[in-house]
C-alpha cells in the first residue's frame, strides 16, 4: 500500500481542478484505504493521471523500416545504457522499443495506441508491442483499403462486410479501426490516388471514398467497438484539403468519428506558395459538431522521419524533397510509405504547419475532444510533447517563437490573434482523461477510486518544457518507475484488444476469398492469443460488463 | 503406425517461408512434406528426432548440457570482446535472446547479412 | 536519392505483369518463388497468370532461370552496376555514350527495348540475388537497383525486393532493427548500440583478430568464410548452437546440440517480404531449443558480478 499526501490534484475525470488531496494506493489501483506502508509527500507538486496517446507509431513493420531507413539519426541521438536489470536502447526520431517504453515513462505517459498496424505483419506489431517496457498499449488496424473488404461494398453486401470487419480486427489482435486514406491507398496500388470524397477508386465502379467513410464509421457503431472510426482523411497535407475534410465531416454527421492528426488536413490556398491555415474554420465546425475528436498532429521545427500508411503522399514528399524513400505496399490491404524530413521555420509551409497544430489545439474549444499528439514520429518525436505544451501554457512564448517565422506568412495564419492559454486542468484533459475516454479506456485517465493507479508528479516549475519533460515522480500500476529522472522499474506494460462478434461462418466465407489475394495461409494468418504478453480483452458495447479487465 | 499429419507447416529452408506444406511425421522422422520443393524435403526429412549426437561437446568429448551451459557462460563473461554471431536458421525467439545476451555481454552483435 | 520502395509477396502476385531476377537463381535457391509468388499465379488482375506477365532475367550466365523467363539478359561479369546506372540514365532519356553501354556487353538496342517494357508495365518488380549484392560492387549494386526501382515510379508503379537466402535471416535483421536500431554490424561494448559495417561486421572483425570468444548460432562459418576467419575461430573459444555437428563445431570449444527451428523448435520466422509466420514443429526433439539453451547461458553470465558499473543511465548525445 502506498499514499501520496498534500500534492495538488488535477483530475478531468472526477472534476477535480488543482484540489489538494491525498491519494492511495493498493494493488496497482487507487484506492479509499490506507492501512500501512510507504507515504509520499508531494506537498506543493502537480498530480495528473498518467498521460495517454491516442496516436503514436512506435511498433511494427513501418516504423521498424523508418529505422532501417534512419542509421545515422540513431547514431547522433540520446542512447540508454544498459543496466543489470534493463535492455539498452537508442531514442531519436525513430526509437527502438526499450527507449520507446523508457521515453514515455520518463515524461508521465503510460499508455500508448499504436495507430497503423496492418494485419498481415500485426504478428510483428505485437512482438515490438511486447518489448515496449512499462506502457499499456493497444493497436488499431488497416483497414479502409483492404480490398475484399471494398470488393463486398462494391457489391453491396455491407452486412458481410461488417461481419468481416470484425473478423480482421480479432484475427490481429486488435482494439479498433484505422482508415487511412480510404480508397486512396487502393488506388496506389496502381500508381494513383484518390484524393476527394467523389473520387474514383482504382479498381472500383460504385464506391468511393465517401462510401468507405460513412459505412465504416456505420459498421463500427454496430460493433459497438470502444474507439470510434479512426481516419486518417484523404488529401493530407495538400494546400486547400481543408474542403476535403470538411466534406469528410459532413459525411460523418450522426456518427462517432475520431479524426487523426487534423493539422495536416487543415489548409487552405490551391498551392504550396499560397498555402495558408484554415484552422479557424475547421475548428468552428468541429466545436459545433459534438460527435468527433480529434488529435492535433502538432509540428514542431526540427529533424524527424515521416512514417505513415499514405503510400501515394510520401510518393509525392519524395519527389518534393528528393529525400529517402522507403514504401511497402501490403498485399490486399495497405501500404506504407517512409520519408525523413526536416521542418524548418524559415519554410513558409512548415511554418503555416507548425501554426496549425497550436491553432486547433486553441480554437478547439472542449479540451475532452482535441487531443495532444504530434503524429509522431510525423510532426515530431512524442518525447517533445513538454515543448507543445509550454507553446499552449504561455502565450508569452508562442510570441517569442512566432518571431522566428517568415514575414510573409501574415495573413496565412491566425496564431497572432489568439491569446488562450491552457491551464494545468486542461492540460490533463487533452493529455490523458480526454483521449483515455476517446479509447474508451475507463480505468485510464482517471484518479477515481477503483482505477489504474498510473499517474505523474510534478515539480512546480515556471518552466513548463522543463516541468513536464522531468516529472518527480511517475507511477504505473501502483509502481514507481521514474524517480526524479531515474529509472526505477521496467514493468511488462498490458496489451488492449477487442473481439467483437462475427457469425462463424465468416470464416469459410471468407477462405476463398482470402486465398485467392493472400500468399500465406489461411490458418497461420490469425494472430495467435498466446503471443500477446498480459493481453487485456475489452468489452464491445452490447456486452454488458463496466471494465472489461477479464483474463 | 499412424503417421501425424501437420498442415500449414512453415519451412524455414530458404527465404520463400512457405507455409502451406503438409507433414507426415512419426515419432522419430518426417516422412513426407507435400508441396514441399526438393530442397525444402531434404530440409524436413533429413532433420530427425534421433539422438545422433551428444547432448553437447567439449574440447571434442562429450558433455552434459548443463556443464556445456556452465562452460560457455564462463568463456562469454570472460571475453573483453565476445562475438555473437549467425541467427539465421533459428527463431525470432532464439534470436531475441541472442540479442538479449549481446546486450548483456556488451558484445559485438552480427548476422549473415554481414557476408 | 533513392530509397527502398518494396511490397509483400502477394502484391506480386496479384499485380506484377513485369518481373526482373537479376543476380539470382530462384529455379535452384528458390524453387517455389515461381509457382507460389511470381509467375504461375492467377488472380484478378492477372486472369491468365503466366500469360498475363513479362519475365526478364539478367544475370552473367544462362542459368535454370533462364527457361522459366521471356528474355534472357547475359550481363558481363562484374558491370552491373554499370549497367543498372545505365538504365537509370536511359528511364530518364539521357545520353549514354555506345562504348559504356558496350561494356555491360548488352546493346544498347537490347536496353532501349528494356526500358520500354518497363515503362509499359502497369506493376514492375525487380527481384534481386547475391549475384547481384554479393559480387564487386557490392552493396552499391542493391543500391543502384533499389534507386532505379524507385524512379521508375515516375513512369509507372514498380518496386523492388532482395531474394533473401538463409532461412529467417530475415527475422534477425528485423528483431535487431526494433532492439538496437540496427540490422547488423553491431557492437554493445559501450552499453549501448552503435553500428559500422566493415569494423564490426563479423569476417573483419575475425580476420583482424579483434575478438576473444566466438558465440555461433545458426550459421556454419567454418564451412563458408575466408581461412583467416575461420582461423581465428579455431584460436578463441568458440561456442556453437546447432542441431548437427558442423564444421564450425568440429573447431570449437563448446557444441550443444539443440532441436532444429521449425521441426522441432516451435516459434517465428519471417519471410523475405518481412512477414511473420508462426513455425509448427512435427517432431519432439531430445534436444533442447536454441531459445532455452541461449537463455540459460544469459541467465548464467548474469549471476556472475557486472563487468559494467557507474555508467549513466543516458548520454545525451554520442560522440
Amino acid at each position: 500500500m502506498l499514499r501520496i499526501t498534500g500534492g495538488t490534484i488535477y483530475d478531468p475525470a472526477n472534476g477535480i481542478n488543482g484540489e489538494v488531496r491525498d491519494l492511495y494506493i493498493a494493488d496497482g489501483k487507487f484506492s479509499s484505504k490506507f492501512d500501512a506502508g510507504r507515504t509520499i509527500d508531494a506537498t506543493g507538486m502537480v498530480i495528473m493521471p498518467g498521460g495517454v496517446d491516442v496516436h503514436t507509431h512506435v511498433a511494427g513493420g513501418s516504423i521498424n523500416f523508418g529505422r532501417a531507413r534512419t542509421p545515422e539519426d540513431h547514431r547522433r541521438t540520446h542512447a540508454f545504457i544498459r543496466s543489470k536489470t534493463r535492455r539498452s536502447g537508442l531514442g531519436g526520431m525513430a526509437p527502438t522499443t526499450f527507449a520507446t517504453g523508457y521515453l514515455y515513462a520518463g515524461m508521465g505517459w503510460t499508455t500508448v495506441n499504436e495507430a497503423a498496424v496492418p494485419v498481415l505483419s500485426a504478428r510483428h506489431t505485437h512482438e515490438e508491442l511486447n518489448d515496449i517496457p512499462i506502457v499499456d498499449k493497444s493497436s488499431l488496424v488497416l483497414l479502409a483499403n483492404n480490398e475484399i473488404i471494398l470488393d463486398l461494398l462494391e457489391e453491396g453486401e455491407d452486412e458481410r462486410a461488417k461481419q468481416i470487419m470484425a473478423w480482421y480486427i480479432w484475427a490481429a489482435k486488435s482494439y479498433g479501426v484505422k482508415a487511412v486514406n480510404p480508397g486512396g491507398v487502393a488506388s496506389w496500388k496502381y500508381g494513383n490516388d484518390s484524393k476527394h470524397l467523389t473520387s474514383k477508386i482504382s479498381g472500383y465502379d460504385h464506391i468511393t471514398p465517401g462510401t468507405i467513410v460513412t459505412k465504416y464509421a456505420k459498421m463500427i457503431d454496430e460493433l459497438g467497438i470502444p474507439h470510434p472510426l479512426h481516419l486518417h482523411c484523404n488529401n493530407l497535407g495538400a494546400p486547400g484539403n481543408v474542403e476535403t475534410t470538411l466534406e469528410t465531416m459532413r459525411h460523418l454527421e450522426g456518427s462517432r468519428a475520431h479524426f487523426a492528426h487534423l493539422q495536416y488536413h487543415a489548409y487552405g490556398g490551391d498551392d504550396w506558395g499560397n498555402m495558408r491555415s484554415e484552422a479557424a474554420r475547421l475548428a468552428e465546425y468541429f466545436n459545433a459538431h459534438t460527435n468527433m475528436t480529434t488529435d492535433a498532429g502538432a509540428v514542431l521545427f526540427g529533424d524527424t522521419v515521416t512514417i505513415t500508411a499514405d503510400g501515394p503522399w510520401q510518393h509525392l514528399l519524395y519527389k518534393l524533397t528528393g529525400r529517402k524513400w522507403g514504401n511497402l505496399d501490403v498485399e490486399n490491404e495497405t501500404g506504407c510509405g517512409i520519408v525523413p524530413y526536416t521542418y524548418r521555420p524559415s519554410n513558409l509551409v512548415n511554418a503555416v504547419q507548425w501554426a496549425v497544430g497550436l491553432e486547433l489545439l486553441l480554437l478547439i474549444n472542449d479540451p475532452w475532444r482535441v487531443f495532444l499528439s504530434t503524429d509522431h514520429p510525423n510532426g515530431a518525436c512524442f518525447w517533445r510533447y513538454p515543448e507543445i505544451i509550454q507553446l499552449l501554457m504561455c502565450a508569452d512564448y508562442r510570441n517569442e517563437c512566432m518571431a522566428n517565422l517568415p514575414l510573409n506568412i501574415k495573413n496565412k495564419i491566425s496564431l497572432p490573434e489568439i491569446s488562450r492559454e491552457y491551464t494545468l486542468y486542461e492540460i490533463a484533459t487533452i493529455t490523458s482523461a480526454g483521449p483515455a475516454r476517446s479509447l474508451g479506456l475507463k480505468h485510464k485517465g482517471n484518479l477515481g477510486i477503483g482505477k489504474d493507479a498510473d499517474l505523474v508528479i510534478y515539480h512546480q516549475d515556471k518552466d513548463i518544457a522543463r516541468m513536464f519533460g522531468h516529472p518527480r515522480y511517475v507511477f504505473k500500476g501502483g509502481e514507481i518507475v521514474i524517480e526524479e529522472g531515474d529509472i526505477r522499474e521496467t514493468p511488462d506494460g498490458k496489451e488492449y484488444l477487442i473481439q467483437p462478434f462475427y457469425e462463424p461462418d465468416i470464416d469459410e466465407f471468407l477462405r476463398p476469398r482470402f486465398e485467392d489475394r493472400y500468399c500465406m495461409s489461411f490458418e497461420n494468418y490469425p494472430v495467435e492469443m498466446e503471443r500477446i504478453e498480459h493481453a487485456q480483452i475489452q468489452k464491445c458495447t452490447g456486452d454488458d460488463a463496466e471494465d472489461g479487465d477479464s483474463q | 503406425m499412424e503417421l501425424k499429419v501437420i498442415e500449414n507447416a512453415t519451412c524455414t529452408f530458404c527465404g520463400c517461408v512457405c507455409d502451406d506444406i503438409e507433414l507426415h511425421a512419426d515419432d522419430v522422422r518426417i516422412h513426407q512434406a507435400k508441396k514441399a520443393c526438393v530442397l525444402g524435403k531434404s530440409w524436413f526429412l533429413n532433420h530427425t528426432a534421433e539422438k545422433k549426437y551428444p547432448d553437447a561437446l567439449i574440447d571434442g568429448q562429450p558433455a552434459s548440457l548443463d556443464e556445456a551451459i556452465e562452460v560457455a557462460a564462463n568463456h562469454l563473461y570472460e571475453a573483453d570482446m565476445p562475438l555473437v554471431y549467425g541467427m539465421s536458421n533459428t527463431t525470432c525467439e532464439a534470436q531475441k535472446e541472442c540479442v538479449a545476451m549481446a546486450d548483456l555481454l556488451g558484445a559485438l552483435l552480427d548476422s549473415h547479412t554481414s557476408l | 536519392m533513392g530509397g527502398k520502395v518494396t511490397c509483400t509477396l502477394g502484391e506480386v502476385k496479384n499485380r506484377a505483369d513485369f518481373i526482373v531476377y537479376w543476380g539470382g537463381n530462384p529455379a535452384e535457391c528458390h524453387p517455389r518463388h515461381f509457382t507460389k509468388y511470381t509467375l504461375m499465379q492467377k488472380s484478378k488482375f492477372l486472369p491468365r497468370g503466366r500469360k498475363d506477365r513479362t519475365v526478364v532475367l539478367v544475370d552473367i550466365r544462362e542459368t535454370k532461370s533462364a527457361k522459366a523467363a521471356d528474355h534472357f539478359l547475359q550481363v558481363r561479369p562484374g558491370k552491373d552496376f554499370e549497367l543498372l546506372t545505365i538504365l537509370r540514365a536511359l528511364i530518364k532519356d539521357q545520353k549514354v555514350s555506345e562504348e559504356q553501354v558496350a561494356e555491360t556487353g548488352l546493346s544498347l538496342e537490347v536496353l532501349k527495348d528494356l526500358i520500354e517494357k518497363m515503362k509499359a508495365a502497369k506493376f514492375g518488380v525487380m527481384f534481386f540475388g547475391m549475384g547481384l549484392s554479393m559480387t564487386r560492387g557490392k552493396h552499391m549494386n542493391a543500391a543502384a537497383l533499389l534507386t532505379l526501382a524507385a524512379e521508375m515510379n515516375a513512369f509507372t508503379k514498380f518496386v523492388a525486393m532482395p531474394m533473401r537466402g538463409h532461412g529467417n535471416v530475415t527475422g534477425a535483421d528485423v528483431i535487431m532493427r526494433w532492439q538496437t536500431g540496427y540490422p547488423f554490424g553491431i557492437s554493445l561494448n559501450r552499453g549501448y548500440p552503435r553500428y559500422n559495417p566493415g569494423e564490426f561486421s563479423t569476417v573483419d572483425v575475425l580476420v583482424r583478430g579483434d575478438t576473444d570468444c566466438a558465440f555461433i548460432i545458426g550459421a556454419d562459418p567454418g564451412a563458408t568464410m575466408p581461412k583467416p576467419a575461420i582461423d581465428h575461430l579455431a584460436k578463441v573459444p568458440t561456442i556453437v548452437l546447432d542441431p548437427h555437428v558442423t564444421h564450425t563445431s568440429r573447431l570449437s570449444r563448446v557444441h550443444i546440440t539443440t532441436a532444429p527451428a521449425g521441426i522441432a523448435a516451435p516459434g517465428t520466422g519471417y519471410r523475405m517480404d518481412e512477414v511473420p509466420m508462426p513455425l509448427k514443429p512435427a517432431l519432439q526433439s531430445p534436444y533442447p531449443s536454441d531459445e532455452e539453451v541461449v537463455r540459460r547461458i544469459r541467465e548464467t553470465i548474469a549471476l556472475r558480478p557486472d563487468w559494467m558499473t557507474n555508467q549513466p543511465q543516458m548520454i545525451e548525445a554520442q560522440i
